[in-house]
């Protein structure tokens, strides 16, 4: 174990081709998919929080079964979409990092229309009876909310990135954790402990608790900062 | 300018019933009651945060400005919030120190204390001139050197703008301070409307006898 943990650190050091090509890959899946995410999520899980309208209690309720969705459930979706059978078999999107960044994308939105949703459906009305009862129009309304909601928009951002980088059974089963292709860390680490070539898999490993240490560490910095 | 008559129900349970009201402009309206009389109701559905039954409108034409109970700081400073409704410093500063809380300008409005939240949104509904402005409680977290600056501002802003003002207050001795007319709600229905200091000393009806006698005016 000792050694294991020696030879990994060594691996890191030496910047070897391989741990580094995964490390892009991930960074390529999980950066892009969360980015994808915010974009979808955000102004859904304001609007959800701040406005009431019908279908809406229905909406929460399916992103809420959304969220605890298990990755391989939604992998095997995918997987039966673009394969061989599926409809969308002509994309060719199969064991691609595009099909893993779209499956990354249908897992994490519903986690960010959540905490934005949570977060909102607590702040909008306050600030909303304010800011009308000043005389302000919907668009300054708006503004000002989303003025609130920056610290929630880091912290669901770096929550969906840190759902994103642990996941392992959706971009297994659509990207086919192919070494040099879309093998990602989750994925390398499996494979490489199933081989019993336990170095990479540490490495990997450290790595990742590496970054879940930084994103917790920058989540309370920021905190303090952006809630003044 | 008045009000058209209207009635506010919640879940089948009707709690506000009342008559064609006259606020008269450059003048200030307390509303009394005691608590569940309908004056937040009230003051909620004439400011358009809520709409009456059937949704008419209760008063047309004029704007309205409202400052709620509990009044949100905007995530930025105390000075900034309070330009956000009126882009003139000088206006903002002068009623930052009637109502002290220069020193806080800088100052992120979500760490005031609860009196300088109120002194501070206070400050931004002054900003602008409206026809008529609806002020909720606005001293209930202030203590008394606060309340009397603050009593101060409205009584200025009401005399310069011309505007009238709607003041919901539990406090009689307030009312007493600021008001040129009083309005008595109780139950959700206006029992007693009249000048203040013949509603305070001679009051006709029986429930606005009972609860001044309890305030030991």
């Amino acid at each position: 174990m000792g050694s294991s943990i020696r030879k990994a650190i060594e691996l890191i050091l030496s910047a070897d081709p391989e741990l580094l090509n995964i490390l892009s890959t991930t960074a390529k899946v999980c950066l892009t998919s969360s980015i994808l995410a915010l974009v979808l999520g955000v102004p859904v899980g304001i609007l959800l929080g701040a406005e009431r309208f019908p279908g809406r209690k229905v909406l929460l309720v399916l992103n809420r079964t959304l969220i605890g969705m298990p990755p391989v459930v939604c992998g095997l979706l995918f997987y039966m979409l673009f394969s061989g059978v599926g409809p969308f078999r002509h994309l060719h999107w199969l064991f691609t990092v595009k099909l893993m960044i779209l499956a990354q994308v249908v897992l994490i939105t519903p986690i960010i229309i959540g905490v934005m949703e949570t977060f909102v459906a607590d702040t909008a009305p306050a600030l909303r009876e304010t800011a009308r009862g000043l005389g302000f129009g919907r668009m300054k309304e708006y503004r000002l909310l989303m003025n609130e909601c920056l610290y929630s928009i880091f912290s669901a951002y770096l929550l969906s990135f840190a759902r994103a980088i642990a996941e392992v059974g959706a971009v297994a089963m659509v990207g086919g954790a192919i070494a040099w292709k879309t093998n990602v860390m989750t994925t390398a680490i499996m494979m490489y402990t199933n081989r019993g070539s336990f170095t990479l898999g540490i490495a990997l490993g450290l790595i990742l608790l590496t970054l879940s240490l930084l994103v917790n560490i920058v989540l309370s910095v920021m905190q303090g900062r952006l809630s003044r | 300018m008045k009000t058209t008559a209207f009635t506010k129900t919640y879940s089948r349970r009707m709690v506000l019933s009342l008559p064609e009201l006259t606020l008269p402009e450059g003048k200030i309206t307390a509303v009394i009651g005691p608590n569940g009389s309908g004056k937040s109701t009230f003051a909620k559905v004439l400011s358009g945060i809520e709409a009456a039954d059937g949704r008419h409108p209760v008063l047309s034409g004029v704007s309205v400005g409202y400052l709620p109970q509990k009044s949100f700081p905007f995530r930025m400073s105390t000075e900034k919030n309070i330009l956000q409704n009126g882009s003139d410093p000088a206006r903002a500063a002068a009623l930052m120190k009637a109502l002290g809380i220069e020193a806080l300008a800088g100052q992120s409005a979500k760490k005031l204390s609860g009196g300088e939240t109120a002194r501070m949104a206070l400050c931004r509904i002054l900003m602008r001139r409206y026809d008529l402005l609806i002020l909720d409680e606005p001293t209930a977290a202030m203590d008394m050197e606060s309340t009397l600056a603050a009593e101060n501002c409205i009584r200025a802003y009401c005399a310069e703008s011309g505007c009238g003002v709607l003041l919901i207050t539990h406090s009689i001795s307030q009312a007493r301070r600021l008001a040129d007319q009083i309005v008595v709600l109780h139950e959700g229905r206006l029992i007693e409307q009249g000048d203040t200091e013949r509603v305070l000393s001679s009051p006709r009806e029986a429930q606005t006898r009972r609860f001044l006698e309890f305030f030991g005016v």
